[in-house]
């Protein structure tokens, strides 16, 4: 499974929690949430600014913009988060061995 | 980094075409229905002509243009060049298509069948043009975005080389230069557009929805060059007299064999062992190869047709109008939402789809190729009618899913919208007070 990079500068909030926060935006195509899935590469906090470093299943995948938007919206609702920088990466490409074991399960891997 | 998928033509342009083409599908069994005699017989009559066209250029031709708005942005990672384009193109086909339709029901009539093959050839064109020129911005390397580009070319030769066979019917120079070459025509139009746009497209998605990556992509390859090659030589005959059909027979065969054998390892490879419905019709779709090679074997090309044609195209195309259209709609409808997507209340692209409906699609399609394959072998009217109401059914159920899909999504962005809107009201009246 992916192992979320958390950075920290004097931060107004956790980037733990950041990252708790994140298990909430959901893939509307696997139905599981990124943080599961493995999308998520990193997490950094610096006073109140976050930024995510993050990717998608497939390039070009057309839900990139619903989940940034939504990424953006759970992570506005955290007290003292301010400003929010989402970042789609490619390299690394996305696997399904990115995954936790409990999301491979729900999508019937064992 | 480009901006990725979303950068589509505005949404309501693929949607309407997707829409449109479940539609033309029941209204092929609905004609199949009332003219059963017809495929009991000589399959030449403009009848049947006609039926077949409401099959490929509406239903097949309207799903392919509608995915051509989408689709290449998330095949290339590109944007989509001149994306309002749709909105003379995708009418313009639409025109066209009925236009030849109605040719056809009118005994090849030359007014009707010049000027509907007039407009679908330029939308086509026009259509590639577009799909050139996005393709340009970010040159594709994969082998299934090649299978994609040339399926929309050979789509575009297909219908000229029809506005050719129309115009060879009343205009006697055209005919005694070109002479009449209808194999031509449907070897470009089932191989080189259908097949090859399968595979393109299906490679790719196929993958993304099973979870399968990072396999060889050879076998693709390889089937467009058959593709491709057998067309050529195909032309070669038609045109220079030279006795190259066998061959390029065994070419599309060989085309057929790869891209069934491509299935099979993009599901042995795949992570996500419970595929969804329209997924498993689109699998599915890969036993009528081998049934219309038999058939074809057998002397039997109208039946070989027919299971190409409503069994593997059917099926193929039906099942992943459901998922793009599913994409299509969610996107539109919950892409940048203040709301937030599921995490605001925006439902999963899978409960869009009305489960109960996919096995009525399915089974409708499998049967209807069956029987009619069946109704032209032995001759038999009473099999076509089962295979005209089994496509109509399986249309009518084709079209309910594909307003299901978009109605549900539209009714859940109004419920969360209104939400919001009484929420962000409370809030107001909530802070005046204070």
């Amino acid at each position: 499974m992916t192992e979320t990079e958390l950075t920290e500068i004097n931060p107004a909030v956790p980037a733990r929690n950041v990252l708790e926060a994140l298990h909430a935006v959901i893939d509307p195509e696997l139905g599981l949430d990124i943080v599961s899935l493995g999308m998520v590469y990193a997490v950094a906090v610096v006073d109140s600014q976050v930024a995510i470093e993050m990717t998608l299943t497939t390039p070009g995948c057309p839900l990139h913009g619903s989940i940034e938007a939504d990424v953006r919206h759970c992570l506005g609702q955290v007290p003292g988060v301010g400003d929010i920088g989402v970042e789609l990466v490619w390299d690394p490409p996305w696997t399904p061995d990115s995954m936790s074991a409990e999301a491979k399960r729900s999508l019937g891997f064992y | 980094m480009p901006r990725l998928g979303a950068d589509g033509a505005p949404p309501v342009l693929p949607i309407a075409s997707l829409l449109l083409g479940a539609l033309a599908l029941a209204l092929v069994g609905l004609l199949v229905l009332l003219s059963p005699a017809a495929f009991a017989g000589y399959l030449g009559l403009p009848r049947v002509v006609a039926i077949n066209h409401v099959f490929t250029l509406t239903f097949v031709g309207l799903v392919f243009a509608g995915t051509l708005q989408q689709l290449p942005a998330v095949m290339f990672v590109t944007k989509l060049a001149w994306p309002r384009l749709g909105w003379l193109t995708l009418p313009l086909l639409a025109v066209g298509s009925v236009a030849v339709v109605i040719g056809f029901f009118r005994g090849f009539s030359a007014p009707w069948l010049a000027f509907g093959a007039a407009a679908t050839s330029l939308a086509w064109v026009a259509l590639v043009v577009q799909l050139a020129r996005t393709a340009a911005q970010r040159w594709p390397k994969d082998p299934g975005s090649h299978a994609l580009l040339l399926s929309a070319l050979f789509l575009a030769l297909a219908v000229i080389l029809g506005f050719t066979l129309a115009s060879a019917r009343t205009t006697p120079s055209v005919a005694a230069q070109v002479g009449y070459p209808v194999q031509l025509h449907f070897t470009v139009g089932l191989f080189g557009a259908f097949l090859l746009g399968i595979i393109g497209s299906g490679q790719k998605l196929l993958s993304m929805f099973a979870l399968s990556k990072g396999g060889p992509q050879w076998r693709v390859r390889y089937a467009t060059y058959a593709v491709t090659a057998a067309i050529l030589l195909e032309a070669l005959a038609t045109f220079a007299r030279l006795p190259l059909i066998t061959a390029s027979h065994v070419l599309l065969a060989i085309a057929c064999a790869l891209q069934a054998w491509e299935v099979l390892n993009i599901l042995r490879r795949r992570l996500r062992k419970r595929l969804e419905l329209p997924i498993q019709r689109y699998v599915l779709a890969h036993a009528f190869l081998p049934l219309a090679g038999v058939a074809l074997l057998f002397g039997e090309g109208g039946a070989a047709m027919i299971l190409f044609l409503l069994g593997f195209v059917g099926l193929a195309v039906s099942g992943m109008l459901v998922k793009i259209l599913s994409f299509l709609t969610w996107t539109w409808q919950f892409a940048g939402a203040s709301t937030g997507g599921v995490s605001g209340g925006a439902p999963l692209l899978r409960d869009l789809v009305k489960d109960e409906l996919e096995p009525i699609i399915t089974w409708g399609l499998v049967l209807a190729a069956a029987a009619l394959a069946a109704a032209t072998i032995w001759s038999s009217a009473l099999l076509a009618v089962v295979a005209g109401a089994a496509t109509l059914l399986a249309g009518v159920a084709l079209t309910a899913q594909a307003s299901h899909v978009v109605g549900v999504t539209v009714r859940s962005r109004r419920r969360l919208a209104a939400a919001a809107a009484a929420a962000q009201a409370t809030k107001t009246l909530e802070e005046a007070r204070a």
